[in-house]
């Protein structure tokens, strides 16, 4: 049950996650990497974990044991290529490990692109035969060994990135001495995590408006505040990186040096460098100071000095300016002065969606000299200002207040309903109570409504990290690219907060990457040179749905298909929907390291967005237009707390079956029913064999109806698999708060919850009860 | 060798006694330690769960949290009674995995609370196989009577963690 059992395509589609996020220069993810592809070694990887990946993984952590030691490139291309390695990986996982020639020829010849000679041979010797393991893993290492040392790359220095070896450990084994206030240093840890927060979105929001003080000051206070409180607990690296940070932004402030774009990328990485220590000193509390090792900062002392002397390069007439949302004309003016018969309509446009929306920020990451200064910036200040301060009108709760008070107020509910279907009670003709018995309702209802809006958090959060991810992505790849929120004070779970903000990254980036072209080709289309790219939430019946969508290429539909048919996943006389065909993105194997880079992020398939999707009980889809771009829609439940059902019985049991996942239900004709090898019952549901799954039978409990042309069929789906659950009745729809079940954690159940009647109902598990059905 | 036992008879004796609340399965008295009782409750309708051992008998709402409920006879393969309104549900506390749980025990009928000196409790006696006296802390005479002390963190923990092996 622990972590480390992970089933294996978990633990990969973790690995495939965690690529995703990788930026270079920021290696603490390749940290995080290298503890998830441990676990997928030979000394301590499950023994069900075939050897042929093993071996890949051998292979995969000596690549990222150079790249921390920059003996391999920190660059995007080997992070790119390591993500198709993973891909390998997950389809040698998929095939049983026993993955065909070429899948291991192509492992093997992206290792070699990395810069590390891994020959297939040794790969393909480890593919048949599990038993002769010892002997691989002898021969594979000492390959590996060889393979390390001898390769050559020379490191490509990026010059984006600014950050000077921020992870070079320097060697210094000692207990650190601030943790003798462990209380203290947690509250300064999680105090640390909002102000560069804080700072982040305040630096983005200055390339704005370099000229703003009240933004500089916004951002020198937070460094001001870190730099003493990391002295104060005696953490002296943070201490000093602070300092001379809030130096340099001093200057700043007191006009010895103008705000640009070296400033910036300064403030930014120093920012970000800060966090990672932050976060080892959060490792170092919850793992003991066992394998604490301070951060060499020189590199950014001396960077910071230099900044400081005037001694960079860069000269303060290189002011970025980045127009704000609403200016979006101005650019275009300025940018394609041809256009601007057309500006009248464009105006229409543009002005259009922008006035809805709430907290709207643009991180065009053109440092273009010409676009000027634009006064009007000051507009969205405002906005973002009253944004800031309700965030500091709330107060922090414990989670588990917050989980009790919430039950409580479950209970009130269910008594109050008890008490008014009392049959004595109910007999009482007396207005008055009838009165009284509706302002209850209405005062318990509303104790509901507020009790589970405070486990809600606005999506502000994720989004505003968005910014930062197109801003480098845009600047990386030379594209223009607009990015335009909406609805970000919409609220989400805060349990779902986390879980989501890697899909969305993903997407983001293929959105980026792979929808808006570059400037001349979109011009060529005749299409504006700035992409845009917008990021939608807003809550629709019950669920929150986000949006992504782009105005570039749009999916390939023709070559989607293509694919489809050679990965046997559709045959070629299936006469799919455009619509049913994009979709196919989703399915696991789809994209591997030769799929088409038009809809593949890092090799890494959209499939592990849609799990991660599915594991919040949400529904991911794609929309496109070809030459117009493409629209992204993910459906999430509110909150994870409330799941809404529909609640069945069997026998005397009573089931709740995620209404997500239900297509249809109807009760089975007999020309539709057939058996194979009479057991394996099949139902024909819209031209498609469903397998049917007896409810009584895999739990065990006497039912109504044997015969399934007597009962009552769901159909479900889950995973791309679709059943036919029997059961005898459908009892009705209902919205359910998911409570575990205290300790006991079977297949096929994903909870209990309480219903009217104040008994326990379960909640089925639909992966569980559809690959349990030998159970 | 003699003098040792007797020694860490009495100090067990020592840690072993406190108040306990006591109940019955069938003829015999058992006690459970009072600080792992969070209450008792008549037995409400139980929600069987699929896939767990019989002595499991489901899980109930509790104010609005859902807890396991053992059946202590089915537990100690004693045989089957049908519950009556003497049968109660105890709910303790013990550590869990990661965050203590509430668990649901059915007894027969709950006595009293009794306040147990340590010369009183003896060890558990052996009845040949260890994993049958393993939960049991020491046996209590009190008035006469024979009480069971019960190690609830034991009988609760091989409970549920038993099951999840299955």
């Amino acid at each position: 049950m622990t972590d480390s059992h992970k089933p294996l395509p978990d633990l990969l589609d973790e690995v495939a996650l965690k690529i995703l996020m990788i930026e270079p220069g920021d290696l603490s993810i390749v940290g995080e990497l290298l503890d998830l592809i441990d676990r997928l070694l030979p000394i301590s990887a499950a023994s069900d974990i075939p050897m042929v990946i093993q071996q890949m993984a051998v292979a995969f952590k000596g690549v990222l044991g150079q790249l921390i030691m920059g003996e391999l490139a920190d660059s995007a291309e080997n992070y790119d290529l390591l993500g198709k390695c993973v891909s390998e990986m997950q389809e040698s996982a998929r095939k049983e490990g026993k993955p065909d020639e070429k899948i291991i020829e192509q492992f093997c010849l992206n290792m070699k692109k990395i810069g590390v000679s891994l020959p297939p041979s040794a790969l393909i010797g480890t593919t048949n035969v599990v038993s002769a393991g010892s002997v691989g893993v002898e021969a594979g290492n000492d390959e590996i060994m060889s393979a390390e040392e001898s390769a050559v790359t020379l490191p490509e220095v990026d010059l984006v990135q600014t950050q000077p070896s921020a992870e070079v450990w320097s060697i210094h084994e000692s207990v650190p001495d601030f943790l003798q206030d462990t209380d203290l240093l947690a509250g300064f840890i999680e105090e640390a995590f909002e102000h560069l927060e804080s700072i982040e979105v305040n630096v983005l929001e200055l390339e704005q408006s370099p000229d703003d003080i009240e933004i500089i000051n916004n951002i020198f206070r937070p460094f001001h505040t870190i730099k003493g409180v990391s002295g104060f607990l005696n953490l002296k690296t943070i201490n000093r990186l602070a300092h001379a940070t809030e130096n340099l932004l001093d200057d700043v402030r007191n006009g010895k040096r103008a705000m640009d774009s070296a400033v910036i990328d300064i403030v930014l990485t120093v920012g970000d460098a800060l966090k990672s220590m932050v976060v080892d000193i959060k490792g170092v509390l919850q793992n003991g100071p066992a394998n604490y090792q301070d951060t060499d900062i020189s590199g950014f002392l001396v960077h910071i000095t230099q900044l400081q002397e005037g001694g960079s390069g860069v000269s303060p007439v290189e002011v970025i300016s980045v127009p704000a949302p609403d200016l979006l004309l101005e650019v275009s003016e300025i940018d394609d002065p041809e256009e601007s018969e057309s500006l009248a309509n464009e105006e229409a446009a543009a002005v259009a969606p922008s006035t809805p929306i709430n907290v709207n920020k643009a991180a065009q990451v053109d440092a273009s000299p010409k676009a000027p200064q634009l006064p009007a910036s000051s507009a969205s200040r405002p906005l973002a200002d009253a944004g800031m301060k309700k965030i500091g009108a709330s107060i922090k709760v414990d989670v588990e207040k917050l989980d009790a008070l919430v039950n409580a107020v479950g209970e009130l509910v269910i008594m109050q309903s008890l008490v008014r279907q009392n049959k004595l009670v109910s007999r009482i003709a007396d207005a008055k109570l009838t009165k009284d018995f509706s302002q209850l309702t209405r005062i318990t209802s509303e104790l509901q409504r507020t009790a589970m809006s405070m486990r809600m958090v606005p999506i502000k959060q994720t989004f505003d990290k968005m910014i930062r991810l197109v801003r480098d992505l845009s600047k990386k790849s030379g594209k223009k690219v607009d990015l335009i929120m909406e609805g970000a004070e919409t609220e989400i779970d805060r349990n779902m907060v986390e879980s989501i903000y890697d899909p969305l990254v993903h997407m983001m980036r293929n959105s980026v990457d792979h929808g808006i072209s570059t400037p001349a080709e979109r011009e060529k289309c005749g299409k504006q040179e700035t992409g845009t790219v917008s990021l939608r939430a807003y809550q629709k019946g019950g669920s929150m749905m986000i949006e992504i969508e782009d105005d570039g290429e749009g999916l390939n539909t023709l070559k989607i298909r293509k694919k489809a048919i050679e990965r046997g996943l559709i045959s070629e006389s299936d006469n799919l929907s455009d619509f049913e065909l994009n979709n196919l993105i989703f399915l696991p194997g789809f994209s591997t390291a030769d799929a088409i880079t038009d809809v593949s992020g890092r090799g890494v398939g959209m499939d592990v967005v849609k799990k991660a999707v599915e594991k919040l009980r949400g529904k991911v889809e794609v929309q496109s237009h070809s030459g117009k771009g493409s629209l992204c829609v993910i459906r999430l439940p509110l909150t994870l707390a409330i799941i809404d059902g529909i609640i069945v019985r069997v026998g005397s049991e009573r089931y709740i079956i995620p209404t997500i996942a239900i297509q249809e239900s109807m009760r089975p004709e007999r020309t539709n029913y057939s058996t194979v090898h009479g057991r394996g019952e099949n139902l024909l549901v819209r031209g498609e064999l469903v397998p049917i799954i007896k409810l009584y039978e895999i739990f065990g409990v006497p039912s109504t109806y044997t015969d399934p042309c007597e009962a009552i069929v769901v159909v479900v789906e889950n995973e791309g698999r679709r059943r036919a659950l029997m059961v005898d009745e459908l009892l009705g729809k209902e919205e359910v708060v998911i409570k575990n079940l205290g300790g006991i954690d079977v297949p096929g159940v994903a909870g209990g919850t309480i219903l009217g009647d104040g008994r326990v109902g379960l909640i089925l598990d639909l992966a569980g009860v559809i690959s349990n059905k030998g159970l | 060798m003699e003098a040792t036992s007797v020694a860490h008879n009495l100090g067990q004796g020592a840690e072993l006694a406190g108040k306990y609340l006591t109940f019955s399965l069938g003829n015999e008295g058992y006690g459970v330690g009072i600080l792992s009782v969070r209450e008792i409750i008549g037995v409400m309708e139980i929600t069987a769960v699929p896939h767990t051992p019989a002595y499991i008998k489901g899980v109930i709402n509790l104010r609005g949290k859902v807890i396991p409920v053992l059946d202590l006879r089915l537990k100690f393969s004693m045989n089957h009674k049908e519950y009556d309104e003497r049968t109660c549900v105890i709910v303790v506390e013990v550590q869990g995995q990661t965050t203590p749980v509430q668990v649901g025990m059915v007894v027969d009928s709950v006595s009293e609370v009794l306040n147990i000196a340590a010369a009183e409790v003896e060890p558990p006696p052996s009845l040949g196989s260890a994993s049958e006296t393993d939960n049991i802390l020491g046996m209590a005479k009190v008035k006469g009577e024979v009480k069971i002390l019960l190690d609830v963190d034991r009988v609760v923990g091989e409970g549920l963690l038993h099951q999840l092996a299955s």
